[in-house]
Order: C-alpha cells, then sequence, then structure tokens
C-alpha cells in the first residue's frame, strides 16, 4: 500500500517536474542552482510574514546582464548543497571569480563604483538600519527592466563576419549586445529621473524621518531645500517643464551631477554644502552655465528650489499677499462699478439692445418726461 | 442748451482750429442754441446705427488692437497651464494648445508680435499727434491723457449711477474708464515684456543687475508674469467684454474694434464734448441734428437758462 502510494506521488511529481521546467536554459548552470529554484513555488513565508518567492526564471534571467556570472560568484556564502538560510543576501560589491576584467585581467567586480557611492550623500551598507536604511541600495535604481532593454537581434551580416576569427556565434552575439547596449545611450529619461529621485524624495513620511533624525542629533546636517526639493523643483520652470514632457531643461541630475563625468558622478551625489558638490556655492555658476550660456555669480543667488512661505522667504510672500489684494480690489472694484453703471442706465430706461436706432426704449423712472418720443 | 464753461471752450477752441466759418459758427451756436438743457432726453432720440456713426479710432488703432486681442489670448492660453500646472485644467488646456514643444514656441512668437504692435502703436502716439502739433490741431484734452477731469468725472458718474445726480458727466473723446483701463494695459504689458524677458534671458539680467537684486528681480518677475496674466485675463473676461458686449446699449456687440465708429446715442451719453467736436467737424451731423430736433420737436427756441441743469444735483424722482 506504502509501496503504490509512494509511486503515484512520484508520479505526480514528475509530471510537475515535466511542466514546469523550462525547455531552453539561456544560460549555463553548472552549479545546479536550478535544481530547485526552477521551481516556480520555491519559497517560504518568513518569521514576519513575509512572502518570499525564491523562483530563478531561466528564460529572463538567461537576458539579464549577469547572465554569464555563475550563482556563486555573487552568492559566494553557499558553500554546500542544500545550502543554509540566507541572512544577508548579496552585496554588489563582491568579487567575481569567474569573470575577469579583460581591461585589467583582475576579477571583475562593481566595487570600485560601490566604494564610491557609499562616500556619496546616499552611501549605505547592504544590511542598514534606522535612517540609513531609507537611503537607496544599488538595486534601488539599477532595475534590470530599466537598464537591459529588450535586445535586438545580433545584425546577421555583422555576425558573420566576426564569427570568421572569432569562431563561438554565441560569444559574438553576448560581445555584440554586451557593447552595443553600452553605446546605446540607455540613462533614464528626464521624467524618469524625476521620479525616481521623486520617489524617496517626495515621500513626506521619509523626510519627516530625517528632518526629525536630523533634529534629534542636534547637527544641523540637511540641507535647508531638503524638505521641499520635490514640490520647489515641481513648482520651478524646468520642473513645469518637464512635466509636460519638455526634456532640455534641467533635471535632478543636471545640476546635481557633474555632467563632465555624468555616469561616474552619478553615483557620488554630495549635498551642497560640500565643495565637490556642482551646486556648491563656489562651483553653482558653472554648473549653471552648462545650459545659461550667460550665467555669472549674480546668476547663481537665483533659487532654483523656489518656496513663497513666510518663513523661507518673505520678500516674496509679502509681494504675492500685495499682489493678491491688488486683484481682489480690482476685480471687485470694476465688477462693482460695471454692475451700478448698469443699474443707474437702466433706471434711465437704457434697453440691452440697440433697435430701430436707439437703446432707450424703456420708461425712465428717474424722472418724467425724458422717455424717448415715439 | 446753456453750455457749460468747459464744454464752450472745446467747441470755441474746436471751431477755431478748424477755421470753420462765420457762416459755419452761426450754425453751430443756432444748433447748439436749440438743443434741449436735458441730455439725456437728447442721446435718447437720436437715431443710431449699430455699427457706428461717428468717427473715432484710426485704422492704425484698430489693428493694433486686433493685434493685442489676438496675442494676448493666444499668450494667455499657452501660457496660463504652464503657470497654474497643478491645477485640474491645465494638463487638458496644455495638450489643447499642442503640448508645451508646441506652446512654447508659439507663446515667444506671439511675444514678439505683442512687443511689435507696442512698437507700432508707440509710433502712432507719437506721430500721430506730431502731425496735429503740425497743423496746429493739437489739443491734450481729446488724448487719453489723465485730466484732474476724469477724477471729478469719476465722482459725477457714480452719483448718476446711484440716482443722486440728473445727467451723466460731460465726457471728452476718452472717459476716465477708458484711460484707467488703457493705462492699465499699457502697465500691464510693460510688465509681460520685462518678465517675460527675465525667464527668456534670466542669465543676461542677472549679469546686469547688482547681486543684491539679481535673486529678488526674478523671483518677483516669477510672481509677476501669471499673476498679472491672469489678472488682465479676468478683467478682460469681466470688465472689458462685459462693458463692450453685454452692457445695455452695447449688446450683442460695439463694432467699433471693427468700424472705427461710434454710434451716435453712446457719443453723446458718454463723449459729449467730443460730440461737440464732430458738430464742427462733420457738417452732415448738423443738418442731421437740426432734422432730428425739428422732427420730434425737440428744439428749445428762445428759452434762456441761467442755471444750467446738468451741473446740478436734482432730487430724484419716486421710482414709478
Amino acid at each position: 500500500m506504502m509501496i503504490r502510494r509512494s509511486g503515484i506521488f512520484l508520479f505526480y511529481l514528475m509530471i510537475i517536474c515535466v511542466l514546469y521546467s523550462q525547455p531552453l536554459q539561456a544560460f549555463v548552470d553548472e552549479e545546479g542552482c536550478l535544481l530547485c529554484h526552477k521551481y516556480p513555488k520555491m519559497g517560504r513565508v518568513t518569521e514576519e510574514g513575509t512572502r518570499r518567492s525564491y523562483y530563478v526564471m531561466p528564460h529572463i534571467f538567461g537576458k539579464t546582464v549577469h547572465r554569464n556570472v555563475p550563482c556563486r560568484d555573487c552568492h559566494n556564502y553557499i558553500k554546500e548543497l542544500p545550502h543554509r538560510e540566507v541572512k544577508t543576501g548579496v552585496s554588489c560589491d563582491s568579487e567575481c571569480h569567474s569573470v575577469k576584467n579583460p581591461a585589467t585581467g583582475k576579477n571583475f567586480s562593481h566595487k570600485p563604483i560601490s566604494d564610491v557611492y557609499s562616500k556619496s550623500v546616499h552611501g549605505r551598507d547592504k544590511i542598514a538600519k534606522g535612517l540609513d536604511s531609507d537611503k537607496p541600495y544599488c538595486i534601488t535604481c539599477h532595475t534590470n527592466p530599466v537598464y537591459n532593454p529588450a535586445e535586438k537581434v545580433v545584425p546577421k551580416r555583422i555576425a558573420d563576419r566576426c564569427v570568421v576569427c572569432h569562431e563561438d556565434r554565441d560569444f559574438v552575439e553576448s560581445w555584440y549586445n554586451h557593447t552595443s547596449r553600452r553605446i546605446r545611450d540607455i540613462k533614464r529619461s528626464s521624467a524618469e529621473i524625476i521620479a525616481l529621485c521623486s520617489s524617496c524624495h517626495g515621500d513626506k513620511k521619509l523626510i519627516e524621518r530625517h528632518m526629525k533624525g536630523a533634529a534629534e542629533k542636534g547637527v544641523v546636517s540637511l540641507g535647508k531645500k531638503f524638505p521641499v526639493a520635490v514640490e520647489s523643483y515641481n513648482a520651478s520652470f524646468h520642473g513645469k517643464v518637464n512635466r509636460y514632457g519638455f526634456n532640455k531643461a534641467a533635471n535632478c541630475l543636471d545640476c546635481h551631477a557633474d555632467y563632465d563625468n555624468y555616469y561616474l558622478s552619478v553615483h557620488e551625489i554630495r549635498p551642497s554644502r560640500d565643495p565637490l558638490s556642482p551646486v556648491h556655492e563656489s562651483k553653482r555658476y558653472q554648473t549653471c552655465q552648462r545650459c545659461h550660456k550667460y550665467a555669472n555669480e549674480n546668476y547663481a543667488t537665483i533659487d532654483p528650489h523656489p518656496t513663497k512661505d513666510l518663513a523661507s522667504n518673505p520678500f516674496i510672500y509679502y509681494a504675492e499677499q500685495i499682489y493678491n489684494w491688488i486683484a481682489y480690489v480690482v476685480i471687485v472694484g470694476l465688477i462693482g462699478l460695471a454692475m451700478l453703471e448698469t443699474f443707474g442706465r437702466r433706471r434711465d430706461g437704457a434697453c440691452w439692445r440697440l433697435k430701430q436706432g436707439s437703446s432707450w426704449w424703456r420708461k425712465s423712472r428717474k424722472r418724467k418726461g425724458r422717455d424717448r418720443i415715439v | 442748451m446753456n453750455l457749460s464753461d468747459e464744454a464752450r471752450k472745446i467747441l470755441d477752441n474746436s471751431m477755431r482750429i478748424n477755421k470753420s466759418s462765420d457762416a459755419d459758427r452761426k450754425e453751430i451756436e443756432e444748433l447748439i442754441h436749440l438743443m434741449p438743457d436735458d441730455r439725456v432726453l437728447f442721446y435718447k432720440n437720436v437715431v443710431s446705427n449699430p455699427i457706428g456713426d461717428l468717427p473715432r479710432y484710426s485704422i492704425h488703432i484698430r489693428i493694433q488692437h486686433m493685434l493685442t486681442f489676438v496675442t494676448f489670448l493666444a499668450l494667455a492660453f499657452t501660457g496660463l497651464p504652464v503657470a497654474f500646472y497643478d491645477h485640474v485644467w491645465a494638463e487638458p488646456l496644455n495638450t489643447l494648445v499642442g503640448g508645451v514643444d508646441v506652446s512654447r514656441v508659439v507663446h515667444r512668437t506671439l511675444a514678439v508680435v505683442m512687443i511689435l504692435s507696442m512698437v507700432y502703436h508707440l509710433f502712432t502716439i507719437t506721430l500721430g499727434p506730431l502731425a496735429q502739433m503740425f497743423k496746429r490741431r493739437f489739443e491734450i484734452k481729446r488724448t487719453i491723457l489723465p485730466l484732474m477731469k476724469d477724477l471729478r468725472d469719476f465722482k459725477d458718474d457714480l452719483l448718476y449711477f446711484a440716482g443722486r445726480r440728473d445727467q451723466r458727466p460731460e465726457m471728452d473723446k476718452f472717459m476716465y474708464k477708458q484711460k484707467l483701463h488703457y493705462f492699465a494695459a499699457a502697465f500691464g504689458n510693460i510688465v509681460m515684456v520685462v518678465s517675460g524677458s527675465s525667464f527668456l534671458f534670466p542669465d543676461i539680467w542677472a549679469s546686469i543687475l547688482p547681486v543684491s537684486i539679481a535673486s529678488h528681480f526674478q523671483e518677483l518677475m516669477r510672481l509677476s508674469h501669471p499673476h498679472e496674466a491672469l489678472l488682465a485675463l479676468l478683467v478682460i473676461a469681466f470688465w472689458h467684454w462685459y462693458n463692450v458686449h453685454l452692457a445695455p446699449g452695447r449688446f450683442p456687440m460695439q463694432w467699433t474694434f471693427l468700424t472705427g465708429k461710434i454710434t451716435r446715442e453712446h457719443q453723446i451719453e458718454e463723449h459729449f464734448l467730443e460730440y461737440l467736436r464732430n458738430l464742427v467737424e462733420i457738417p452732415s451731423e448738423r443738418s442731421y441734428l437740426n432734422d432730428m430736433l425739428t422732427a420730434r420737436e425737440l428744439r428749445e427756441e428762445g428759452h434762456v437758462h441761467e442755471d444750467p441743469e446738468p451741473m446740478n444735483p436734482v432730487d430724484e424722482e419716486p421710482a414709478s
């Protein structure tokens, strides 16, 4: 009986395995990780109640930038199979043992850029606690879908030419894709950059947490525009026209990153009080000059994050109050005058329409004997 | 009618600069004498052509009005959705005007057209009076320059509307409302041009201005441009269009901006002093008036009024 039941169970298990397994694997799984991770239902519920999926979709992963990196190059804490519970996960500054940097011959690693990033205002560890956990880690911005747009099929004429010497067509195609993607300008659009930055800097609760944290520490470490960065940008001319799809106006990174070394610089964003920041007082006008040709030190005093509340900008606050009052008085006064005029002229006999040569066909209630003689 | 001192001066001056012959002068004086004292009765009884009877605006002024009118509205509709980006109507209106890629080009191009129209106007208001001075026909009271009389007229007109005065004041070619509106528009245009240029050339403005005010200036311009635009649009929509389209006697439309002519009843009611000049300058108007007064038996022959009514407040009659 037991043997029959086990046989039926194994039969079903086999059918499930056949149904769920992918017929074509797009990358080589020499380490055998897919033995388990190819199952879509592979996952668990954590102690906190979060559902975690450990499913690796081979056909998707096979198109990512990491497809040629063996799993354990990044998941280097896995020493045996089946492996133990994973506590920390992958850190982006770990060293690949299987992929060599062709320029230096050393093991490839993201460590250099990770080190730059950790010194920036956004820098944090992979496992961060407290306020630091609000900061973005590498994968907050480097989401594969954005940085790995659907790759085009390699043009046959080019591949045919390459394989004459390089022999291996797979190598040629992956090399072509790797290189051509970096030649194509694949940075985010202005709208995407603004949305990305706003996802944290526009989060009121996050901002409040950090303001409170800074106050508790007793150091003024946050910029005065920190709490209003997004809303003030949106209200600025740059923000308004970008919102409507005009992308030549500056987005966040156009000013806060150094344009001369853009791809490095976006990783080392610094607060404006840091002399290395492109928006530091000493360098601000040079940053403005990238678009505003005749910008000088005077120009750099103009606020690109304009506010108009009493505390931060009393000049414009009072100016707006005065303007508003002028507008109310003008509109109410003129409409009042028009109403009084209509009332007065109607009382003396004015009609709305000029017909048969006159618009004075009604009887005057002002004075007898002054009506139109019919 | 016994003319007020003011009207008498205007009439005498007009006859002098038009070099009216003795016969003309006599005819005009007789006509003035025959006019009813009650100016209300006078303008109520004339026959007016809705598209206008008497000359008012030259072709230049009409072209300038048309240019300003078209550019102003198009500028407002392309600019407001950018300025008031967070309002519910902003995005649909922006799409309607072609999106910011199109509207920014339209806005700047029309701004240039509007400035050209201002320049054209400056030429007109400079060369026109110069030509009049050359011919010794220039009258400052006939221009739109504000005078103390306008304040008096404003007060008197309010009293008439409120029923505390029997007649509207004798006003000149441009009455207080028009002078107010003209200078508000002129001021507004200058604000829009200066502030608009500060958006287009912020770096150049900053390099000209001292560092202490460069930032304040830019911020004030950022505030002024949309504020002035919205205020102007509201004034145009609620006041100007009311005055020229919806007010009694002007409905459905005053044709002056197209024909350059004003209706006779409007001229006598709101621009009586200009009507006196019309009588001097247009002989056919004299014969029209004479015929009308005779036909309607409004001639006040033999009456001598020691105390002309228009200048005196009269107790209001109870409403019937």
